[in-house]
């Protein structure tokens, strides 16, 4: 929008900075740099792409007779907004621009796969309608695969640090997972792993202890539990003395990191040497707890390396072992040797992880403080066998009263989203705590196998302009990736998944992109091809074309013209040469147009008039070579050409006459003429229809000198009379 | 950018076994995020600077942070994430070479920026854009032994060279004053060189014949066009008579001057009765691969080209031999704009992926046994 510059201060736009409390916060300025000296006439502003802002800035255009040729007339400058005030979601947080870009570009092969299986998918039904139908009921194992990708690009929390381990390391030392990857993880894990659907307890509880530091930056986690008595062990002397010891323990116990209580208990003093003998039943207590927990029956097909527990892959072998461990921990509970014990804090202690093994509500609460590890708790010790969403929802919602949390974290949002069976929540709990990026991934882990979202996802609703909510997120998403000039590229593979509205945008973006740079018209070009945009590509290509011929870089311009198929525009550069060649036909612009001409190509007929310009270019070089060498041969090559030339019906009438008179000092300067006499008739003949055409209104004048015709007519007149004397 | 083809070509079943293995990398093949985007990428030959680590040169754009966004980076092969030095540069790098008496930058704002051996960014010189050298993107740069040649999309072919006292002193070859625009150089010989651009194919260069186009190609391009645009050339340096130019549409070939009006196609679409294409779109870079043996060895000492490796924007970098099938090393799924082989360890390349990240591919015997 053009501005009108006013009087005050030099500022384009009246703007005033009121001190008045109404206005909340002064809007946010920005200098910028133009070099345009004072009088601005035009401001113009328009997006480019992202979020540059293009603004242009133009002094009258009659001023300068003041200035002199050196003052720039405008000028236009970028101006890159919204940096580092990204939106508020917690991911942007905790991963940097350029780490979240690599997720961006790792998730784009597994997005379009994903894709195009289930056009491939959609095909094939479409086709036959009941052979599809198995195809179609192994579509959640595809998304698994997508799913597992898109998981490892965001980390793994698995990876093996190669470092010898302290054996007085509780915590694992290893890379910090983020919250993107915890949150992914639960999708995958209630959405879409149907194989492991049985197991979800014990998948909630590992998930747990990899994500358990995420929970909560200020209140205590069982992780910040044992991670503050890890600080303060290298200075225990007595670690079974120190009541975090124990607390520790029964915190790690209750959300099931039996390997963590198990090389915790070996940490208990009775374990040295030198206190072997004094302390054998105490010792023998503490490794009957340690024997018992890393036993304990998990409902699981395995267990990874390093854990411990033994795993039960069907209902009736886990209840029988379950009874027979159950009975165990009772027989120790109950046991005489607690007598003998002389520790107290060890007895309390370990009793207190029984009574947790044994499933005490007390105890479980007393030791866990977040909801979610009060919730995997009462997974391993109190209701093994939790099924469906309903009772886990039930069981959810206790526990939230019995351990309120101050803040919802994203995270445990998301839970009680998928608990209560709410695809909305989840969708909105995503988009609110964790980005465009993982709703748009996200949303097929959704579908994966869910009618309910499903039908939500991908219903047009006229509320979103006729678009469904999955293209809504991909339609911003995409946005979000046009905006950094570096993703730009990786839109239109999302913008191409939208079926109302995304070919639409594509185009426009590609029309967006700066044509300045031939690499990366070039870039822009690929991906119209890939799309098959043809309309797009010319239009580009007629851009950048436009671009360089304005910037002096002629070849630049007519190639992309050619590329373009742009007759319209090759025919005006070749009418403008027959302008220039129609006013002059000295040897200096010569040079000039016959470049452009080399440049035109020997692609005669794609343009109007270029073959009357390739033959005269041909004349013109014969012509100086029989002025330059005298040689016969050359002279009389310059006349078939001339002879070609003034036969061709196309060319045009107003060049007969400088051609002709080009030629005047070739005919005249031979002492033998170079005509025939019938060549001579055809030549007189045209000069005799050119006087007539004189007389016409429309004629143009060819600024050649008045004497022109004349000395034309004379010179051919005395070749005619030499070659009729020659003419046996 | 090969996803859309992807997504279009999976309707036939068979494809989707190549996205599977575009996945998972061999162990040959390491990638190294940079989080930054890798315009160009060379082997630094082995300097007195760093005898005991293998330097990469690479030319990096990051738009995040503001004036400093370009430069060059060099990085140590055992860590490229973590730049040994750095060169900053004015505008967006186009073009990154290097030799034993320097490495070279010049940039899309016409100027030359030279390292010496050393590496120390202090004792870099330049010879600045504008109207006295380039104005605008300068592809073309190679080294001939005793001067620079740079040639730009402004039609303007340069000889730089030192002017004795440590300066450099740019003498301008010729001025197209835009009737040409140039995109790669190349030397043959201390004496001539070849230039390719956009719609004029090929040019060869003789300094003895006062500094004049003593030939001319115009290529030959697939998918029916008559002309394309010329994106890197190479000339080995033992049969200095023979280009092998890389442009538009996939098109590879190679000019023989002692046939100048046949060049030979090597790949492109739409040639009936040569090869299959190796690619459709643009070949970015062409390089003869030394490490490649020619099949056919009996007759090598014939004209048959020697093997060429490419690398394109639809994300493959491949070994390409006259009447062969092409050897495909790579197919990601991002372009690969730029690639360079070790010259002293010819079985390790590098490539700058499109995705922020450059590659290096180790070849051992077992990938040739492979084909």
């Amino acid at each position: 929008m053009p501005g009108m510059p006013t009087d005050g201060g030099g500022a384009i736009v009246p703007f005033r900075r009121e001190p008045g409390q109404g206005t909340p916060s002064p809007p946010p300025m920005r200098p910028i740099r133009h070099g345009v000296a004072p009088p601005i006439f035009r401001v113009y502003i328009s997006w480019s792409s992202g979020n540059l802002l293009q603004v242009a800035c133009l002094r009258p255009p009659n001023s300068e007779v003041c200035g002199g040729a050196e003052e720039v007339a405008g000028s236009v400058v970028e101006v890159n907004l919204g940096c580092g005030s990204s939106g508020g979601a917690e991911v942007e947080e905790e991963i940097d621009e350029a780490e979240m870009r690599r997720i961006e570009y790792g998730s784009v092969p597994a997005f379009a796969l994903l894709q195009s299986r289930k056009n491939a998918l959609a095909d094939a039904a479409a086709m036959s309608r009941m052979s599809s139908v198995p195809d179609y009921a192994e579509w959640w194992q595809y998304v698994l695969e997508y799913s597992k990708t898109i998981g490892n690009l965001l980390g793994n929390p698995d990876s093996p640090a190669f470092m010898i381990e302290d054996p007085k390391t509780i915590l694992k030392v290893r890379e910090k997972p983020t919250s993107l990857r915890a949150a992914w993880e639960l999708l995958e894990i209630f959405y879409v792993d149907k194989q492991l659907q049985s197991w979800l307890p014990e998948r909630l509880v590992d998930w747990l202890a990899d994500f358990d530091c995420l929970l909560s930056a200020k209140e205590s986690t069982v992780y910040s539990k044992l991670s503050n008595f890890q600080k303060k062990l290298i200075n225990l002397q007595i670690v079974e003395d120190d009541p975090d010891y124990w607390n520790g323990l029964s915190a790690a116990l209750s959300v099931g990191w039996l390997d963590i209580v198990v090389n915790m208990l070996r940490f208990h003093g009775s374990y040295q040497l030198d206190q072997m003998d004094n302390r054998e039943t105490e010792n023998g207590l503490v490794e009957a707890v340690a024997v018992l927990v890393s036993t304990m029956p998990r409902l699981r097909p395995n267990l990874p390396t390093g854990k411990l527990g033994q795993c039960c892959k069907t209902r009736p072998d886990f209840v029988k072992a379950w009874e027979k461990w159950r009975g165990q921990v009772t027989k120790l509970e109950c046991s005489a040797f607690w007598i003998q014990c002389g520790h107290k804090k060890t007895c309390d202690g370990l009793k207190n992880l029984l009574h947790i093994m044994m499933g005490n509500i007390k105890e479980l609460t007393a030791s866990t403080s977040h909801w979610l590890e009060l919730f995997a708790s009462h997974f391993l010790y109190i209701r093994p066998f939790t099924v469906g969403f309903e009772g886990m929802h039930h069981l959810a919602q206790k526990c939230i009263q019995l351990k309120p949390s101050s803040g919802t974290n994203g995270l445990t949002g998301l839970v009680i989203g998928v608990l209560s069976e709410n695809p909305e929540v989840v969708l909105a709990e995503c988009t609110q705590n964790f980005g465009p990026w993982l709703v748009t991934h996200a949303m097929e882990l959704l579908t994966a196998d869910n009618d309910y979202a499903d039908t939500m996802l991908h219903e047009e609703r006229p509320n979103l302009g006729g678009i469904s909510i999955e293209e809504l997120h991909r339609i911003v998403y995409a946005q979000v990736l046009c905006s950094h000039s570096l993703t730009w590229q990786i839109a239109p593979t999302y913008l191409s998944s939208c079926l109302n509205q995304g070919l639409g945008l594509l185009e426009i973006l590609l029309l967006k992109q700066p044509i300045q740079d031939n690499r990366l018209v070039l870039k822009t070009l690929e991906i119209c091809r890939l799309y098959e945009l043809e309309n797009v590509s010319a239009n580009i290509m007629k851009i950048a074309g436009i671009y360089h011929w304005k910037h002096g870089r002629k070849g630049a311009g007519v190639y992309w013209f050619q590329q373009a198929h742009d007759k319209v525009r090759l025919d005006r550069i070749a009418q403008q040469l027959f302008e220039r060649i129609g006013k002059s036909v000295t040897d200096d612009s010569f040079k000039q147009w016959e470049g452009l001409l080399e440049l035109l190509g020997p692609d005669i007929g794609s343009a109007g008039g270029l073959e009357f310009l390739h033959r005269y270019r041909d004349f013109k070089r014969s012509l100086q070579q029989a002025l330059d060498g005298r040689s016969g041969e050359a002279a009389r090559q310059t006349v078939d050409f001339l002879i070609q030339l003034m036969r061709n019906p196309s060319t045009p009438q107003r060049f007969w006459l400088p051609l002709l008179h080009d030629s005047v000092g070739l005919l005249n300067c031979k002492p033998s003429p170079l005509m025939n006499v019938a060549e001579t008739t055809l030549l007189l003949n045209k000069l005799q229809e050119l006087s007539l055409a004189k007389l016409r209104p429309d004629f143009s004048n060819n600024h050649l000198p008045s004497h022109a015709l004349s000395s034309v007519r004379l010179a051919l007149a005395s070749n005619l009379a030499r070659a009729i004397l020659e003419d046996p | 950018m090969v996803l859309a083809s992807i997504s279009l070509r999976a309707q036939t079943p068979g494809t989707l076994n190549l996205q599977t293995s575009v996945m998972a990398d061999s162990p040959s093949f390491r990638r190294h995020p940079l989080a930054a985007s890798v315009d160009l990428v060379r082997w630094l030959s082995s300097s007195a600077a760093s005898p005991s680590e293998r330097l990469l040169a690479a030319a990096i754009y990051d738009p995040s942070s503001g004036p400093a966004a370009s430069s060059i980076h060099l990085l140590p092969l055992s860590d490229p994430t973590s730049p040994y030095a750095s060169l900053p540069l004015p505008s967006r790098a186009t073009a990154l070479r290097c030799s034993p008496a320097a490495l070279a930058a010049a940039t899309s704002s016409g100027s030359l920026h030279l390292l010496p051996p050393s590496l120390d960014s202090d004792a870099a010189v330049a010879v600045p854009g504008g109207a006295g050298f380039h104005v605008g993107p300068v592809r073309g740069l190679d080294f001939g032994g005793e001067e620079w040649v740079t040639a730009g999309e402004d039609g303007r072919v340069h000889a730089v060279g030192g002017g004795g006292d440590g300066r450099l002193v740019a003498r301008r070859v010729w001025d197209g004053k835009g009737m040409v625009g140039y995109e790669a150089a190349r030397w043959a010989s201390p004496a001539e060189f070849a230039t390719g651009g956009a719609g004029c194919g090929v040019q060869w260069w003789d300094r003895r014949k006062g500094d004049a186009v003593v030939a001319q190609c115009n290529g030959i391009w697939g998918r029916g066009i008559v002309t394309g645009m010329v994106h890197s050339i190479d000339i080995n340096p033992s049969r200095k008579h023979i280009c092998v130019v890389g442009g538009s549409s996939g098109t590879i070939f190679a000019w023989d001057l002692r046939w100048p009006q046949q060049p030979i196609p090597l790949s492109g679409v739409g040639f009936n009765g040569t090869t299959e294409p190796v690619c459709e779109s643009e070949v970015w870079e062409v390089l003869f691969d030394t490490y490649t043996q020619s099949s056919d060895i009996i007759s090598s000492a014939s004209s048959k080209i020697l093997p060429v490796m490419m690398c394109s924007e639809d994300g493959i970098l491949a070994v390409v031999e006259q009447d062969e099938r092409p050897l495909e090393l790579l197919a990601e799924a991002c372009a690969i704009n730029s690639f360079d082989i070790d010259p002293q360890n010819p079985s390790d390349v590098v490539c700058a992926l499109e995705w922020e990240s450059i590659g290096v591919l180790t070849r051992g015997r077992d990938t040739m046994a492979e084909e």
